[in-house]
């Protein structure tokens, strides 16, 4: 790597102009909904198992508690649709088009997009779910704590929100050349 | 590869990436905060109902990091417009480096909130620790890094490159950026005293013995 500057044959620069842009788009779509997926589900069993375990002193918690169930699975929600809203935005441009610097900014776009959504959902259902097994064992506890920790809850679901607004406002950047260009 | 080659079109890619840092690692300490935070106020609240609405401010300022992070990658991902001003590498440099600071300080900023704000909440009961001084330092530490982690994020990525033939000369952004950085932070640190001085009027008294 010493001495290497930008207009050598063998630096990082080469390597990320050579690898299709359709790559990056699919990778991103990929991670979009996959990992927003691993957080709900994750979300889920740190609830459930809090929540299944409570209710068995405590059975009339369950009905109640279901709520937090419910705000990991709008996680896994949120990824799904941004993930059909990324591959809507993939085009075909002419096989000359590929590799120029448009069509190379919507692929790193795309791909940014679904990071961004499908770890900011992973660390909100991981949230969620923490927030949700102490909610369900409170509540077991004391019935008047059920609203106070939801408010919590509520805060923590906004963060997969958050993912989701930049994951559309960055996939409006992803335009590919036309193809009379 | 003609030896004209320079790297711009891959530009974005690091531009993009840092927009995505700048949220995720944003994202990744408000969860932290709020979860554990969260946890705290649940345990607390079985022994003092009463005190739980008061003890949700660690919560609040966990999720106000994960709104700094939204803001910068904002800025960032509509910075990316090759069509309006040419985007060199530098430009692409400047904008990872500036998510990274952005969401490196927020996830620091989040754990230890989380931290400070879980253990204040259980142990604010002791007579000689008021709970509302120790959530008062969690506001603190919240605001200033809060306020360094904006505040180096915007001057990173309004560094600007113009070429004049052979000569490079950076110039930081116009007045306008400048103009927002200093009412941020002017009222970043009135709310902050308000705040503190909120809290200390409500300080618990310890139970007369």
């Amino acid at each position: 790597m010493s001495g290497s500057v930008a207009g050598d044959q063998a630096t990082w620069s080469h390597a990320l102009v050579n690898i299709s842009p359709y790559t990056f788009s699919a990778i991103g779509i990929a991670v979009a909904i996959g990992v927003s997926v691993l957080g709900a589900a994750w979300g889920i069993y740190i609830t459930g198992s809090s929540l299944i375990g409570a209710a068995i002193k405590a059975p009339r918690i369950t009905s109640k508690n279901l709520i937090s169930v419910i705000f990991c699975e709008a996680v896994a929600i949120y990824g799904v649709i941004v993930a059909i809203i990324l591959q809507t935005k993939l085009e075909s441009v002419p096989k000359s088009q590929i590799y120029a610097p448009e069509s190379l900014r919507a692929g790193y776009a795309i791909f940014a997009s679904g990071i961004i959504v499908g770890f900011a959902n992973l660390v909100c259902g991981l949230c969620v779910g923490i927030i949700g097994s102490s909610c369900a064992l409170s509540d077991a506890q004391n019935s008047s704590l059920f609203v106070k920790i939801l408010v919590i809850e509520i805060f923590g679901s906004a963060l997969g929100l958050f993912g989701v607004i930049v994951g559309i406002i960055m996939s409006a950047q992803a335009s590919w050349p036309s193809k009379a260009g | 590869m003609s030896s004209t080659f320079s790297g711009d079109e891959t530009a974005p890619f690091f531009g993009f990436l840092g927009a995505a840092a700048a949220l995720v690692f944003s994202c990744m300490g408000a969860a932290y905060g709020t979860a554990k935070s969260g946890v705290g106020v649940a345990s607390m609240g079985v022994m003092r109902p009463e005190l739980v609405m008061k003890s949700i401010v660690p919560v609040v300022m966990a999720g106000v990091l994960g709104i700094y992070g939204l803001i910068i990658a904002v800025i960032i991902s509509t910075g990316i417009n090759p069509k309006a001003k040419s985007y060199y590498l530098f430009d692409g440099y400047a904008h990872l480096s500036s998510g990274l600071a952005c969401g490196l300080a927020g996830l620091s900023a989040g754990m230890a909130i989380g931290i400070v704000g879980d253990a204040g909440v259980r142990y604010g009961l002791l007579p000689v620790l008021s709970l509302f001084l120790l959530i008062w330092l969690v506001a603190m530490v919240d605001t200033v890094i809060g306020l360094l982690q904006v505040k180096c994020s915007l001057l990173l990525c309004c560094k600007e490159i113009h070429l004049h033939s052979n000569l490079k000369v950076i110039k930081i952004a116009g007045p306008l950026q400048q103009r927002l950085l200093s009412q941020f932070t002017k009222h970043l640190l009135e709310f902050n005293i308000f705040f503190s001085y909120c809290f200390r009027m409500n300080c618990v008294e310890p139970e007369p013995q």
